[in-house]
């Protein structure tokens, strides 16, 4: 009994393992591709066509996401600041946490829900009816092919995607802050003005780029290697959602960590002000 | 239809086939998925110019063979060899330029659903070759299409053509580069009877017009004694017969005969002929039954 847990363990452990090499490798080649079509002009059609796709279509559900989120951070956080007479800083509170934080992660959500998921079921369903192999019986490299235009593209339009969604949440905020529930627009913007800094934008921005690799990254690595049928294309694409957004959330705190530690170098004695 | 006699020149498919044996060798070839033996240790040498085709039953590893002639598979063991080339080591740089001799036609056509007719066309000749407006594209896709006799369908998605119509693209598009080998796996699987003897004159036709080498993959009896000059038998992954038509006809293999006649084995006849109490045993256990 022992051994057979033990050995199934072991079978899992190194089927993970394998399965791990495989999308590193995977996802390393498709970088790689990516980098290389940003010289080779005859790739330029596939990564427009790619960036339309994924860019321009995506750019009203980032943008509704990013005035929810700083609507949502107007209600929540009034009445705590109003009991302390504090109501005035609203506008540093909503707009330091949508550039930072809240604006990058949900707009990757986000993204990762409408482009990760249909990029897993069309590879996918290209895998399963053969028109990957067909591609590669032609002589092209599939990953060239179809994995670099959509990693280009979502590499090259999540930051800019990211400022879409931080512009609607900082008017989404002042919306419901000035607006809705009367806070001084003055204040509001001096108060946003001294808090939030370039920094804190560029990092939300920089953000995006590697959300955008990760997303197409892995929802490219889900399609190529999905199970036959619908159930797997299915599967495929529910696994690419999930991979995806929890490489955001590790990515985001790894990224929270780094640039914590840059911004202290950099500026040592501004955290004591 | 001339057959050819293979009885006076080498065996093309025994232990002693060398890479100089055929246009597409395959020596000592093996594929393993997991504990799954699919080929074993298959030695065959396709003649150029002429029509291979491979029977035997679903599942017999026939799809598995052809796919490692262009290497879209890798042996577990073994070689592979296009024109003394050995590819089944060959990087995907180097097939790149290999797989161009080739034309492969997928059983389910996989045909691209973004592209139309005519950019399915042009997809292998764009990756091959720097095409310009003035190449004259569209006469090569009416060519092309009139071969298959689809002229007229180039704005078609595939979504809009039938089962029969998407093959004769997939065909259309397998020629496209004129390749020296075309591989066609199961080309009339799912068609009717008169669609599938539309695609066996179209093989002929490419095969006699363009001198084609062509390897088919069917189980399809009628379409293999009209387009064979060649018909190898696979079963349980190693070759058990091979010879012209009238070879494969005559042959003494009690397999090879159930086949080609289409004959059930006495072990599946065995359940069919159980008795109507213990054929619904068999299918309603005591629990199940009101």
């Amino acid at each position: 009994m022992n051994d057979s847990v033990v050995g199934a363990f072991g079978a899992k452990t190194v089927e993970d393992v394998n399965n791990a090499g495989r999308a590193a490798r995977f996802i390393a080649r498709a970088l790689a591709c990516a980098f290389r079509s940003l010289f080779r002009p005859k790739d330029y059609e596939l990564t427009w066509t790619q960036m339309n796709i994924i860019g321009v279509r995506s750019v009203p559900v980032i943008m509704v996401t990013g005035a929810f989120v700083g609507m949502t951070l107007a209600i929540q956080a009034y009445d705590q600041l109003a009991f302390m007479g504090l109501e005035e800083r609203l506008g540093v509170l909503i707009n330091v946490s949508v550039v930072k934080e809240l604006g990058p992660v949900l707009a990757a959500v986000m993204l990762a829900g409408r482009i990760g998921g249909a990029l897993t079921a069309e590879l996918g369903t290209m895998k399963v009816t053969e028109q990957i192999e067909a591609i590669r019986s032609m002589g092209t490299d599939p990953v060239r092919h179809l994995v670099a235009p959509r990693v280009l593209a979502c590499l090259l339009l999540t930051p800019f995607l990211i400022i879409y969604a931080d512009l609607l949440g900082i008017i989404g905020g002042y919306f419901m802050s000035v607006i809705q529930l009367g806070v001084n627009a003055g204040a509001y913007w001096t108060y946003s003005a001294s808090g939030v800094e370039l920094w804190d934008v560029c990092i939300g921005v920089i953000k995006g780029f590697f959300f955008g690799g990760a997303i197409a990254s892995i929802s490219c690595y889900k399609g190529f290697h999905c199970r036959e049928g619908a159930e797997g294309v299915g599967r495929a694409c529910t696994e690419a959602f999930v991979a995806s957004f929890i490489s955001i959330l590790a990515l985001n705190f790894a990224m929270g960590v780094i640039f914590k530690a840059v911004y202290n170098a950099i500026w040592p004695l501004r955290m004591l002000i | 239809m001339t057959q050819k006699d293979n009885k006076n020149t080498k065996n093309l498919s025994g232990p002693d086939v060398t890479q100089d044996d055929g246009i597409i060798v395959c020596k000592n070839l093996t594929k393993r998925f997991g504990d799954n033996l699919v080929l074993d240790n298959i030695c065959l040498a396709i003649e150029p110019h002429k029509a291979t085709v491979v029977i035997g039953p679903s599942g017999c590893g026939k799809t598995v063979l052809i796919k490692h002639m262009i290497a879209l598979l890798r042996p577990s063991s073994g070689e592979v060899y296009f024109k003394g080339r050995r590819v089944d080591d060959a990087t995907e740089k180097d097939l790149s330029r290999i797989r161009a001799s080739f034309g492969f036609l997928f059983q389910g056509g996989a045909l691209f659903d973004s592209l139309n007719v005519t950019e399915n066309i042009l997809f292998p000749v764009r990756q091959h070759y720097k095409v310009t407006p003035n190449s004259g594209l569209d006469e090569l896709v009416k060519i092309k299409l009139a071969m298959v006799g689809l002229d007229g369908f180039q704005n078609y998605y595939p979504a809009k053509l039938s089962g029969g119509q998407k093959k004769r693209v997939a065909l259309a598009r397998a020629i496209a580069l004129n390749p020296e080998v075309v591989l066609y796996d199961e080309p009339t699987t799912g068609l009717d009877p008169i669609r599938s003897d539309i695609i066996n004159e179209l093989i002929l036709k490419l095969e006699s017009g363009l001198g084609h080498t062509s390897v088919v993959v069917t189980h399809d009896m009628k379409s293999a004694y009209k387009i064979a000059d060649r018909i190898v038998m696979l079963h349980h992954g190693k070759i058990i017969a091979d010879g012209n038509v009238d070879d494969i006809k005559n042959h003494p293999h009690p397999v090879v005969q159930q086949f080609i006649n289409g004959q059930v084995s006495e072990d599946d006849l065995a359940v069919l002929r159980m008795s109507g109490k213990d054929l619904k045993s068999q299918f309603l256990p005591e629990d199940f039954q009101e």
